[in-house]
């Protein structure tokens, strides 16, 4: 019994019976005369406080009532002989697909229940972990032969809205493994996460599959463009539908919480439809798509999109003609670009003036103005004395150095093989900070501030090195222009997916921000290094918005910008429980040989409680029972009023 | 209909004892048997020991001198050359008792058995007036008999019902000593008609005594139907209605068994006494309907013809 104090209440059966035997106060029953019962009840006539016992048959319900109460709360159980291991490590999938509805309950709740199992079979002296898995792995208990805790870790398991990821839980479901040979890794799963690890573990996998449903549909992607330089917004739907059946869903947009448009779109079955709307208001800020109605899995019938800011950057690049730098400057979405000579320069920066339409920014090719601009400048293989600093002599075949590679200017550039045949040596101006320099302290590409707008440097000609030939080239080009340039949509990108983590550059000067997530109000302030700082991945969907924490206040500041999560991930939406045998073959193939003959507790006390329970009901109706003679009496009664109203009806007559 | 309206507003109080017209009809249609002869006073329905005026021819007698020469019949003077007087069955009244036990275990159960018993008394006096009989009323109670006078005609029987409607059960019967009592102050006899439920340890006793008045004693041993039938909780104390004791029971079927047993041997008793002595035992539940008691029930034990 696993809690044989309770059989203390056993002591409740000799109370029963005292009860019965003690004489109790009686309830007064008048009656004409007691001349006939004075001589039935001679015997039991008496003063003593206690009586003889007889036997009753509610005493004897009662006994047994309370005994099967008494060893039910006990808790007894029989050993049987359990598939486990000793060391069980229990991995609960609480990804987006664990959300989905099933039949009169929810996939996590079945999931939940399974768990339960596991854990009510676990050999007598095993001890689980209990661990909730979704895009990364969170213990829930750790290494415990409680198995009232295990239980209520599992009790606490709900489904987030990230995509799965096993990686994580299997990582550490096999150190766990590793310490003890006698383990096993039990998956309570819908099997259908897309990153599976990519190596096994070495102790068994058992699965759980859990659920049956695949009717769910997805908005499966929601983009938001602007075209006819601004003056029309796109918005691009898709709506995916991986049931098997043929559905026809609505469609609904809202922009800033109303609605703008609503359509059916007829999705066959494993297909997705897609729709192109365009009647987005030009002042939206937010664009919300919803499939109306109900389907297995609600997280996904949701998405948001940012606006863009409206129109592009103009840019001017002067120079004597580069095809290399012009298709780079082209490329960038952002950028509208213009091309003129070194002598059309002042031309062209009065002509934009006077029509209202003025650069954003200007990019010098081997050229510096006598007159520099307002605006942030990109100097590319400079010849004299600029905002970035003094122009020196020329150095031939510099050699590269070691670069910072977590600069921001240098995400996703590799420049190991660059190779610069000549460059000149630059002073660099103050408010300018070397990104890359030559072994000898050289800048050969440079960021900065100076005078309050942005420059920047390469301190090459694109023609003296290859760098134009390198892949690097267009993403340096474009992370100098992102430097340049801040976008007026903030310094996130326009969206990001659920749970992965945002790497965003700001102001140095900013020593602390926080990220809100708009639809529930959680905070997370996060602290600035270096002008870094990295955002976690959303956890819900809807907008992420970075603000500026005040230092002596700590509340939220300006905002930094807006990004928007959603769960555009077709194995999650991809409802249909997966093959089990996918995550099973991560496991090791021979079963644990030590758990030969290991036994678990198996418990039958709820046939005892509903045994009690029966024993209860028939006690009551036996203490109530009509009792032949009340049947009688209620036969008599009826017929004397049935007599009664018939006279009553012939003195009338 | 006017009957039953005047039969109320007379009886005042008596709001149990009313009957309906209808119900005091078929009470004149009856009449209380009186097998056993007896001799009255006056002239009435039935008939008498004595030989009288009627029409219906009882016996003849030898003429002595002095008799009604009237009486005397010629034809048979004609035959027999003698003289014989012609007998004539003589009709006179009788007394009908009607006796009513108003202990305290008499005002008791549902129907309660006094109201039961004062109705089935009123009927009964009814019946007895009804026939011109000369009817007594009277209650038993406190080791003494509360009568009304003997009355007759069926004018009187308002007075019958507002005696019966007055009095109040008294807290100890001595049932005997008020049958005794009794049986001293008979007059007249006839029928004598005992209602009561006899849970008295003087019931013989009483029983004896009326008996030996030479009345015709019939017994109308009424029982409230929940001590015909009782029903006792596990753990009761039953008390006496009448002396307030108590005792302790254990309800069960063993014991409600063993008391309608104990219950059956109790009436079989009564009624071979009663038979023995020329009487009739009849037992009645208190739910029984009047008209069905008089109509039925003490018809067909020869009460009432």
């Amino acid at each position: 019994m696993i809690a044989p104090l309770a059989l203390i209440g056993l002591i409740s059966l000799p109370i029963i019976v005292a009860y019965y035997m003690l004489r109790l106060r009686r309830r007064d029953v008048p009656v004409g005369s007691t001349f006939l019962w004075q001589q039935l009840v001679r015997d039991v006539e008496a003063n003593a406080p206690w009586q003889r016992l007889r036997f009753s048959w509610l005493l004897l319900l009662q006994l047994l009532i309370a005994l099967v109460a008494v060893i039910a709360a006990a808790r007894p159980f029989l050993t049987v002989s359990s598939d486990l291991a000793a060391n069980v490590v229990l991995i609960v999938d609480t990804s987006a697909s664990m959300g989905t509805a099933e039949e009169g309950s929810s996939r996590i709740a079945l999931a939940q229940a399974a768990a339960r199992r596991v854990i009510g079979q676990l050999p007598e002296g095993g001890h689980v972990t209990v661990v909730a898995a979704d895009d990364s792995a969170h213990v829930l208990v750790s290494d415990t032969d409680d198995r009232a805790a295990a239980l209520a870790a599992v009790d606490t398991i709900v489904a987030t809205e990230v995509p799965g990821d096993l990686t994580d839980a299997f990582a550490l479901a096999s150190a766990l493994a590793a310490r003890d040979s006698d383990s096993t890794v039990v998956v309570v799963t819908d099997a259908n996460a897309d990153r599976l690890p990519d190596v096994g573990i070495g102790a068994p996998v058992q699965v759980e599959r859990v659920g049956s449903t695949d009717a769910n549909q997805a908005v499966a992607a929601l983009s938001l463009l602007r075209r006819s330089g601004g003056a029309q917004l796109d918005l691009f739907v898709a709506v995916s539908n991986p049931s098997a059946l043929e559905v026809t869903r609505r469609l609904e947009i809202y922009a800033d919480d109303v609605l703008v448009d609503a359509r059916d779109l007829r999705i066959p079955a494993e297909q997705r439809s897609e729709a192109l709307i365009t009647s987005v208001p030009q002042a939206a800020r937010v664009v919300e798509a919803r499939l109306a109605g109900n389907d297995a899995l609600a997280v996904d019938d949701r998405a948001f999109a940012l606006v863009p800011a409206a129109g592009a950057v103009r840019a001017l690049l002067v120079g004597p003609g580069n095809t290399y730098l012009e298709n780079a400057l082209a490329l960038l979405p952002r950028l509208e670009l213009y091309a003129v000579g070194a002598g059309g320069y002042v031309d062209a920066i009065d002509a934009a003036a006077e029509n209202g339409t003025p650069y954003g920014i200007v990019i010098f090719d081997r050229t510096v103005p006598a007159e520099l601009p307002d605006v942030p400048a990109l100097y590319v293989g400079p010849t004299a004395d600029g905002a970035f600093g003094t122009v020196g002599r020329v150095v031939d075949g510099p050699a590269l150095g070691r670069p910072d590679p977590a600069d921001p200017l240098l995400r996703f550039v590799d420049i190991s093989t660059l190779h610069i045949g000549r460059a000149r040596a630059i002073t660099l101006a103050d408010g300018m900070r070397p990104v890359v320099e030559s072994v000898a302290g050289d800048p050969l590409v440079a960021i900065g501030r100076v005078d309050g707008r942005g420059v920047g440097l390469l301190s090459f000609a694109l023609g003296d090195s290859d760098l134009p030939l390198q892949v690097a080239f267009p993403l340096l080009m474009s992370n100098l222009v992102d430097a340049l340039l801040p976008s007026t949509d903030g310094i996130l990108p326009p969206s990001v997916e659920l749970g992965q983590p945002i790497a965003v550059t700001v102001d140095p000067a900013i020593s602390r921000v926080a990220a809100v997530t708009v639809a529930t109000g959680d905070r997370v302030e996060l602290d600035v290094i270096g002008g870094r700082v990295t955002v976690p991945g959303p956890r819900v969907i809807g907008l992420v918005d970075l603000q500026v924490v005040d230092d002596g206040t700590g509340a939220g500041g300006d905002s930094l910008g807006r990004t928007s999560a959603n769960l555009f991930d077709p194995g999650e939406s991809r409802v249909t429980p997966g093959d089990p045998a996918r995550i099973a073959d991560l496991g090791r193939v021979e079963p644990a040989p030590s758990g030969d003959g290991l036994t678990a507790r198996s418990e039958w006390w709820w046939p005892l409680a509903l045994a009690g329970l029966v024993l209860l009901l028939i006690e009551w109706l036996l203490f109530h029972r009509p009792t032949r003679r009340a049947v009688g009496r209620l036969l008599r009664r009826v017929r004397h009023s049935a007599r009664q109203g018939a006279s009553a009806a012939g003195g009338s007559r | 209909m006017t009957a039953p309206v005047a039969h109320a507003a007379e009886a005042g109080a008596g709001a149990d004892l009313l009957f309906d017209e209808a119900f005091l009809r078929r009470l004149e249609q009856l009449e209380l048997a009186s097998r056993r002869l007896t001799a009255g006073r006056m002239k009435g329905e039935r008939r008498s020991v004595r030989r009288g005026q009627s029409v219906e021819f009882a016996d003849y007698r030898n003429y002595s001198a002095g008799d009604d020469l009237r009486q005397l019949d010629w034809n048979v003077y004609a035959r027999l050359e003698r003289l014989f007087i012609k007998l004539f069955v003589e009709e006179e009244d009788v007394t009908v008792h009607v006796l009513v036990d108003a202990s305290r275990s008499m005002d008791f159960g549902e129907p309660n058995k006094l109201t039961f018993a004062r109705r089935a008394a009123g009927a009964l006096a009814y019946l007895g007036l009804a026939h011109l009989d000369r009817v007594s009323v009277a209650f038993l109670g406190e080791g003494r008999a509360l009568s009304l006078r003997p009355l007759r005609g069926k004018a009187r029987v308002f007075e019958v019902f507002r005696f019966l409607s007055e009095p109040r059960p008294e807290r100890l019967t001595g049932l005997a000593a008020a049958a005794r009592d009794y049986a001293s102050r008979i007059r007249g006899r006839g029928p004598l008609i005992l209602v009561s439920d006899l849970l008295d340890p003087g019931y013989l006793d009483a029983l004896r005594d009326l008996a030996g008045t030479r009345c015709q004693l019939s017994v109308l041993h009424v029982l409230a139907p929940e001590e015909l039938d009782p029903d006792v909780p596990p753990d009761a104390r039953l008390v006496d209605n009448e002396t307030g004791h108590g005792i302790e029971v254990t309800g069960d079927d063993d014991l409600v068994d063993r008391y309608r047993a104990r219950l059956g041997e109790w009436q079989e008793e009564l009624a071979t006494f009663c038979a023995r002595r020329g009487g009739a035992y009849v037992s009645v539940p208190s739910d029984l309907d009047l008209a069905d008691l008089l109509f039925d029930v003490m018809r067909r034990r020869r009460v009432i013809e």
